[in-house]
């Protein structure tokens, strides 16, 4: 049982601050829920305009829906869309509106055009875009490009064999001006945001190590 | 049975309510339909749709089969059309385009209306125009059918020689009320005095009148788009001029297309809050698709009505809720935007009920109209992703038959369990389903990092005690977490 093989994490800062269009790949179906919360968390963390979602009837009934409860604090509207096209009506006409903070669209396919004008909208009404994706193959406009992959959760002191705080590994494979690079993230039990994991709180774990841990984890 | 009979029959000496027998013994070489009033009832009220072009207040007449019609409440409308003459001339005009045969009359009281247009022709074709001087001259010469009375009464009044509605006239009321059996000679009274005018009779319109509209009419049918786009434009603002002077703004709107063969294509949009914008309205028209109207070979009429009308709350907000204002009304003006183009049932928002069952604490509604929070937060770890309906869970692996599993198989791969949570205990809403039974929940991660929600439905023991008849206790997929 090995995770995903991982490139070392970046000794860089998180580019916390978001750019108006980024995408986010979820490459296996056990990472969407992953790519979510990391959309979620790409949100100004004082905006409380709601969060837009948009995809395919057929998505929701794979991947489950957006549950209001499981995200603390962030108040959904989702809109099925029929057709790319429409759901990227649907974003473009969220993004453009500035009545949400971010817009959150799982379509693919989209031309480099069509991502442009997503990127053009979300600057105009000062919100964030993500689209996400199964692959980062294709043009696309978005700033930055991640690939999130589910890990291991931490290792809570108190009871090891219970899940910890949610963690996540977030690569940069493409942005504008910066450095690619691999960030572990980790949720607040509290605000449901993601943050820096702490590189050295786990380090020597046991438990950690015997699920394999990442490589670079004791960088 | 004989349902209608066009003028031939008539003139033939055959009548209503004849046998078919009784009528082929008189005229052997009879073409006979089979009727079918519920599809008559239909094609009527779709052809008082349309007829609300002349206006808004149109009813089926509720006569007996065979003579129906429409009564349209003209009071006020007919000189924008040049007059009652040129409105009916009109009309009747419109309808034998549309391959319908009518007869029109305008009198001032629907009895009269309804006697004229069937028995007052005059001889030029002229349709026949009562005034509120003339039209008890004009009834007098009319057969009393025209009085619409049940066909016992008329057979008495044709017994006492009473053929004419004149001959009506100098009769004591009392006594020509007293004479019918069966209180045929009150109905009498009642039906000559709602033809002359001396009592009022309601009428049902079809669709209730709009209080705001606003239609236009053209000569050359307009077969494109872009046509009735322009024309829509300038509806809207014919539209919101009134709602402005009464403070009132609109929640539903629907825009009919009057078709020259004599049929109607409709569109309606809804809106969140009440609005009085041409501009929004024309955009969510667009968005709603101005395609999905049938144009047919054109429309020859449009028009706008407001459905739901409701007063717009000054808005007087303090200028540090300004922002908060103004965003809430962008937000509401979206939804009213995106739910024109997908519907109501694609557009969706969570609504927070009163339920321990996770699936229906949160219900997904409209979200046209809807005020769009943030769900409570819950103290115990809650899936960002519901499957909804949960999904079975395949050959789970215990440790303890009663603890979490520790290997399971969902959607065809096999997971192996290496840290785990719970259980969190939801009891069964018992209300609802005797056979409903405890959920246990289950936070689980497997070995490639990925974890999820499931529960055991059913307790061993108390639930389940290993009898024949009984369910054993099964796995479920809820959701996944972050």
């Amino acid at each position: 049982m090995i995770m995903n093989p991982s490139p070392a994490l970046s000794q860089d800062p998180f580019p916390q601050t978001p750019a108006p269009l980024e995408e986010a790949c979820a490459p296996t179906p056990r990472d969407v829920a992953a790519a979510v919360a990391f959309a979620l968390s790409r949100r100004r963390a004082d905006d409380t305009r709601p969060v837009l979602v948009t995809a395919p009837r057929a998505w929701f009934v794979e991947y489950g829906r957006p549950y209001g409860p499981g995200m603390a604090g962030v108040p959904l509207i989702l809109a099925s869309a029929a057709s790319l096209a429409e759901a990227l009506w649907v974003m473009e006409q969220g993004l453009r509106s500035g009545a949400v903070a971010l817009g959150l669209g799982a379509v693919e396919g989209a031309t480099l055009a069509q991502t442009r004008r997503l990127d053009f909208a979300a600057k105009q009404g000062e919100a964030v875009g993500l689209i996400l994706s199964r692959g980062l193959d294709g043009l696309s406009a978005a700033r930055r490009r991640w690939r999130i992959s589910t890990q291991a959760s931490a290792v809570d002191p108190e009871d090891d064999r219970a899940p910890g705080r949610a963690r996540l590994l977030a690569e940069l494979t493409r942005g504008r001006g910066e450095r690619p690079g691999a960030w572990m993230l980790e949720q607040d039990d509290e605000t449901h945001r993601l943050r820096l994991a702490d590189r050295l709180a786990d380090f020597g774990s046991p438990s950690i190590a015997g699920t394999g841990a990442p490589s670079g984890l004791a960088a | 049975m004989i349902h209608a009979l066009n003028p031939a029959a008539r003139a033939a000496g055959l009548r209503r309510g004849q046998t078919q027998a009784d009528a082929r013994a008189m005229v052997p070489h009879l073409i006979g339909q089979a009727a079918d009033p519920a599809a008559d009832a239909r094609a009527l009220t779709a052809l008082a749709q349309w007829a609300e072009r002349w206006s808004p207040s149109v009813s089926v007449d509720p006569s007996e089969e065979g003579l129906e019609g429409l009564f349209l409440d003209v009071t006020g409308a007919a000189h924008l059309f040049g007059g009652e003459a040129a409105l009916a001339e009109q009309i009747r005009q419109r309808l034998a385009e549309a391959g319908i045969k009518a007869r029109v009359a305008v009198a001032p009281t629907p009895g009269a209306a309804w006697a004229l247009a069937r028995w007052g022709e005059d001889e030029a074709g002229a349709a026949p125009i009562a005034t509120q001087d003339d039209a008890r001259d004009r009834l007098a010469p009319l057969p009393v059918e025209a009085l619409r009375i049940a066909d016992r009464t008329l057979a008495q009044a044709r017994r006492f020689g009473l053929k004419r509605i004149g001959d009506l006239y100098p009769m004591p009321r009392a006594g020509l009320a007293r004479r019918f059996r069966n209180d045929g000679g009150v109905d009498l009274v009642r039906r000559l005095d709602q033809a002359l005018g001396h009592v009022g009779e309601a009428l049902v319109p079809v669709r209730p009148p709009p209080r705001y509209r606003s239609w236009e009419t053209w000569m050359e049918p307009v077969a494109d788009l872009e046509g009735v786009e322009t024309r829509l434009s300038g509806l809207a603002a014919d539209l919101a001029a009134p709602l402005e002077r009464d403070g009132q703004g609109a929640r539903a709107l629907t825009l009919t297309g009057f078709r020259s063969d004599g049929r109607t294509t409709s569109l309606s949009v809804r809106m969140g809050r009440p609005g009085r914008d041409a501009s929004v309205w024309l955009r969510l028209f667009r968005e709603a698709g101005l395609g999905k109207l049938e144009l047919g070979f054109g429309l020859d009429a449009l028009m706008l009505t407001a459905d739901v009308v409701e007063p717009m709350a000054a808005r007087q907000a303090a200028l540090e809720r300004e922002a908060e204002a103004k965003q809430a009304e962008s937000l509401t003006a979206l939804i009213d935007r995106l739910t024109a183009r997908l519907g109501e049932a694609r557009m969706l928002a969570p609504e927070a009920l009163d339920s321990w069952l996770p699936e229906r604490a949160e219900r997904l509604r409209p979200a046209l109209g809807r005020r769009i929070e943030a769900a409570p937060c819950e103290a115990v770890r809650r899936p960002i992703l519901l499957l909804d309906p949960p999904e079975p869970i395949r050959d789970p692996l215990f440790d303890l038959p009663d603890g979490a599993p520790a290997r399971f198989t969902w959607r065809r791969a096999s997971r192996r369990v290496v840290r785990s949570e719970g259980p969190e205990r939801v009891a069964p809403e018992w209300w609802r389903t005797a056979r409903a039974r405890t959920r246990d929940y289950y936070c689980l991660e497997d070995a490639e990092g990925g974890r999820y929600w499931v529960f055991r439905e059913g307790l061993y023991g108390r639930e389940y005690a290993g009898g024949p008849d009984e369910r054993p206790p099964s796995w479920w997929m809820h959701g996944v977490l972050a």
